[in-house]
């Protein structure tokens, strides 16, 4: 399972509105520079969310899933477009990537088991 | 490598819902079908969410909270939980240790249904740059 994603400020204010995470690094550009970030920045959590989308289209079902593990490794920004994926690899093992155009994997030793 | 007076410190058991629209919300924010029901990683709310907050706001815990990166995340399912079911999750500062500059604090979450049948472990691994 394959999918590219272009992650926009909309996206990142759903996803803080939804999941209760409202911290200002996600939605607000001036606080985001004053702690030494480029600006808002996606939740690693978002980043996961689409992941165990991606995971559970693979398995079957998101009901199927037993385990999720991403490690967050690169910063995601409004317009970068991460590619996704979730391939099946031995008995009831999923292995997790996520990519940005430029090469820079934002998920490291991420991967998914399924029953 | 020092080891933080917090570490063991355990936070009281917290209730929360499993709203059918806010699983359906959190599934398109995520991409995910709100057909297909509540999403796997609901438990970014209904587990980690409902008890982080306690660490967070925890003045002895002192989570700096802009300083703070979300460096791994790890959830186990015994079973998914359905929409209008009730979960008790329990929130515990598994290890706090600080080296180099950096504060590595891994946080647990125990999450069960109402019967007390275990249904969601989290794991959430926070860095925080001193």
């Amino acid at each position: 399972m394959k999918r590219a994603v272009t992650f926009t400020r909309e996206q990142i204010a759903a996803y803080a509105q939804t999941s209760g995470d409202r911290n200002p690094i996600h939605l607000d550009d001036h606080f985001a520079r004053s702690v030494g970030l480029p600006g808002v920045i996606a939740h690693g959590m978002l980043q996961m969310g689409i992941a165990g989308t991606v995971a559970a289209e693979a398995a079957g079902g998101g009901e199927r899933l037993r385990r999720l593990v991403c490690r967050f490794t690169g910063m995601v920004v409004p317009g970068d477009i991460v590619t996704f994926t979730a391939e099946l690899n031995g008995p009831n093992k999923i292995d997790i990537r996520a990519i940005k155009e430029n090469g820079e994997a934002v998920l490291t030793k991420s991967s998914a088991e399924y029953v | 490598m020092t080891e933080g007076a917090v570490a063991g410190r355990t936070y009281p058991p917290v209730t929360f819902e499993i709203d059918a629209e806010r699983a359906a919300a959190f599934a398109r924010a995520i991409g995910a079908d709100p057909g297909q029901g509540v999403p796997p990683t609901f438990a970014a709310v209904y587990s980690l969410g409902a008890t982080a907050p306690q660490l967070f706001g925890d003045p002895e815990a002192a989570i700096d909270f802009a300083r703070l990166l979300h460096a791994e995340q790890e959830f186990e399912w015994t079973r998914h939980p359905q929409p209008g079911e009730i979960v008790i999750s329990q929130g515990r500062i598994a290890s706090d240790m600080s080296r180099r500059g950096m504060r590595f604090v891994l946080f647990e979450t125990e999450t069960k249904d109402a019967s007390g049948d275990e249904i969601c472990k989290s794991r959430a691994l926070f860095v925080i740059r001193q």
